[in-house]
């Protein structure tokens, strides 16, 4: 009979299972194939073997949105970690209108990230900006914020705390799960307020810090709308970032197979990273119930 | 395990629900074909939104008023280059797209537009400049829409305070001369820039074109060489470097930074912060709508001492193509020829407050133009000295590293020389990859070589 539940159950779980298939497994399958061919779109592929692989190496492009994609996850994710779960202690605690302070801070997440970025693109004008014009009513003069390199990365990253809300609602729902008595008894034994954070508070929600992380790098890793949209990639190529060359490379320079290559460089590099986060996460993370 | 009657029943419901679905869409409502009196329906896909798209709905309201056999169901839309790949790809593409111009080499090397037949319309029916935008050697790769040259555009009352005698002594003949006018007009404050003369990345769209202005280009067709270091250039950009360098790096951003209350890219020239600026010839339509007590005039930009008599300016052009697959094209290079007619180029022309890219020009068309400079940009169109975009299908490619460089020479103090050779050696390595691809194709195609 166990072939015949299997059977049941692949059976009810086949239009998942189906869409996976089609949507998900033969992009891919279909992505690696691509990845070894020349193909403009506009004319039928003529396989090259590993010719865009070996092209990837020499392209000052890629070096550039390699570098500008490693620096925007290594400084966007521990900024998102430290942001949520800050803003989720703080709206852990009882308050005044505490729903009203949660919906606030979710609620930029839940606009378009499309109509987000144009938003901010307009607030960090120069010219029109209420950030800059925010600074020279206090007497300072805000930076030009799109033709400068560093500034420009600056914005971007920044832009991102704004949609930090998913994050900080799992937070929220992860340290109401942390036991009281743990706390009265670090308490009792004379740890004070950061020692119990440190020692008590993160361990037990180090599974979700993990979880997170990984979604924040999965993410991180693809950024595409917001420099899209805010700065095209410039200057100087300063916040051009690899799925803005995924996509110039296929629809702007009629390069799919250079495109599919780079997607599935970067598929992988996604996948190692994440990877390399599990193995750091065994050492690291605490599983309250689990077997030692 | 036994089926109870109502388990069944919502069994058999669910399967007749499903057997509906799948044959509604197989067997559903399709797109029609036919339009109004079941004449064939053309689908034209064009770019254009606001006025300028209404200004195309005028000529496609006329030509469906003078027929009796084809429709056409216009339809606009934001990123039509890609969608037009797409849908070649795919195989279902619309009748008409219209593109620009630069599009024109990439569509054209991979033959997914047809070449176009249209009666009494060969390539002296349009403007020098435009020619080469439409043409491939003989073959008429597409039509034109409406074709606009880029010339400067300037406020004439900061001339008057400036006391530059521009009513007895014209335009400025040479780049000397224009430059000379640029630090009268500028108002420069304890080294805060309060007005600017001119600035060469005021709107910044056509950093690509200062090489025209010089003799020099970006690419040789003959030899399918890149020539972006070229001496011309070098000094065309040193030109170009200098006008960061007149007012400083650090003056300029706090003069971008500094608010204004109109949000449009014209602005600092419409509030009057920057007296001269190089625009494309809509600018009267929009100085007309936002700033109306502008006096202003514009004026093709000179080369320097010693470049032809004819002005020089960049020229680009909206176009119209039969893609490939295109599911009515005898009727589609019908609608295109419709197009093509005076009174229509002369339509929509007037509407954009562009220059008709046709040879001949009504004398109304000129006496009622919108733009009461438009002599300026018919004269860059005419001119032997226009110029387009590289005809490459990795315009664009090159143009992004291009971009890059750009960035550098604008707002770091590098090396022009320099930069431009890296640059140059970017796109080399473009250039080579894209003659490989075509070896490859060719070699597809013919079994041959290039």
């Amino acid at each position: 009979m166990t072939w015949k539940r299997t059977l049941t159950g692949l059976l009810w779980i086949s239009p998942w299972l189906i869409g996976f298939a089609c949507f998900t497994v033969l992009p891919l399958v279909l992505g690696a194939w691509y990845s070894m061919t020349d193909w403009t779109l506009l004319e039928a592929p003529i396989a090259v073997g590993t010719e865009h692989y070996a092209r990837m190496l020499g392209d000052e492009v890629v070096h550039a949105a390699t570098w500008n994609t490693l620096i925007y996850i290594a400084i966007t994710i521990p900024l998102l970690t430290i942001v949520s779960i800050a803003l989720a202690m703080l709206l852990s605690r009882p308050a005044r209108f505490i729903a009203f302070w949660r919906v606030a801070v979710f609620a930029p997440s839940v606009l378009p990230l499309v109509a987000l970025a144009t938003i901010f693109k307009l607030m960090y004008d120069g010219e029109l900006g209420v950030i800059n014009r925010g600074l020279e009513a206090t007497g300072l003069q805000g930076p030009e914020w799109f033709t400068d390199e560093i500034w420009a990365m600056v914005a971007i990253i920044l832009m991102n705390l704004w949609v930090v809300g998913p994050a900080m609602v799992i937070y929220l729902a992860s340290l109401r799960d942390v036991p009281r008595d743990l706390h009265e008894a670090a308490s009792i034994d004379g740890v004070g307020r950061w020692g119990r954070l440190v020692h008590v508070t993160l361990p037990m929600i180090s599974p979700v810090i993990l979880f997170n992380v990984i979604i924040g790098l999965v993410n991180a890793a693809q950024v595409f709308v917001v420099p899209y949209i805010m700065t095209g990639g410039g200057p100087n190529r300063a916040t051009y970032f690899w799925s803005m060359y995924v996509y110039d490379a296929a629809f702007r320079y009629g390069d799919m197979g250079y495109a599919s290559a780079l997607g599935i460089v970067q598929f992988v590099a996604i996948l190692l990273l994440t990877i390399g986060l599990l193995l750091v996460g065994r050492r690291f993370v605490f599983y309250r119930g689990a077997v030692s | 395990m036994r089926e109870s009657p109502g388990s069944l029943v919502r069994i058999v419901l669910l399967c007749v629900l499903a057997l509906v679905a799948v044959g509604y869409a197989l067997l559903g409502p399709r797109p029609s074909t036919s339009g109004p009196d079941d004449r064939i329906v053309l689908n034209y896909w064009e770019k254009w939104t606001g006025t300028e798209a209404a200004a195309m709905q005028r000529v496609v309201e006329a030509f469906n008023a003078s027929q009796d056999r084809i429709h056409v169901n216009y339809l606009t839309m934001s990123s039509i280059d890609e969608k037009a790949m797409l849908s070649i790809a795919g195989g279902a593409p619309p009748d008409v797209l219209g593109l620009w111009s630069f599009n024109l080499p990439f569509y054209a090397q991979a033959d997914a537009i047809l070449p176009l037949n249209l009666p009494g319309i060969v390539a002296e029916t349009y403007a020098p400049a435009v020619r080469p935008l439409l043409f491939d050697g003989d073959r008429q790769l597409a039509g034109v829409n409406t074709c606009s040259s880029v010339a400067v555009y300037v406020n004439l009352d900061h001339l008057d305070r400036a006391g530059l005698d521009w009513r007895n002594g014209g335009p400025p003949r040479t780049l000397e001369q224009f430059d000379a006018m640029i630090p009268r007009l500028s108002v420069v404050q304890d080294g805060s820039v309060d007005r600017a003369g001119f600035l060469h990345m005021d709107p910044g769209w056509w950093h690509w074109c200062w090489p025209g202005y010089f003799g020099g280009k970006l690419y040789d067709v003959e030899t399918d060489t890149a020539t972006i270091d070229s001496p011309e250039n070098i000094e065309a950009f040193t030109w170009f470097q200098r006008g960061q360098r007149r007012y400083g790096r650090d003056a300029l951003r706090r003069f971008q930074s500094a608010p204004t209350d109109n949000p449009s890219p014209y602005r600092n020239f419409l509030t009057g912060r920057l007296s001269m600026t190089i625009q494309g010839p809509w600018m009267a339509r929009v100085i007309a709508e936002s700033a109306p007590e502008l006096n202003w005039a514009a004026w093709p930009l000179p080369g320097p001492v010693g470049s032809p008599e004819a002005p020089a300016g960049p020229i680009e052009c909206d176009i119209l193509v039969v893609p490939r697959g295109a599911p009515h094209p005898d009727e589609a290079m019908e609608f295109i020829a419709f197009t093509q007619r005076q009174d229509m180029v002369e339509l929509v022309s007037s509407l954009h407050a562009k220059p008709s890219p046709l040879m001949e020009v009504s004398e109304s068309f000129r006496r009622e133009h919108p733009n009461h400079s438009i002599a300026a940009h018919e004269a860059i169109l005419h001119s032997p000295n226009g110029f387009g975009t590289p005809p490459l299908a990795g315009w664009p490619e090159l143009n992004a590293a291009l971009t890059a460089g750009v960035d550098r020479i604008w707002n770091g103090d590098e090396d022009v020389a320099m930069v431009l050779a890296e640059v140059q050696d970017e796109v080399e390595v473009q250039l080579e990859r894209a003659r490989t691809r075509r070896q490859r194709r060719n070699q597809r195609r013919f079994g041959g070589g290039p």
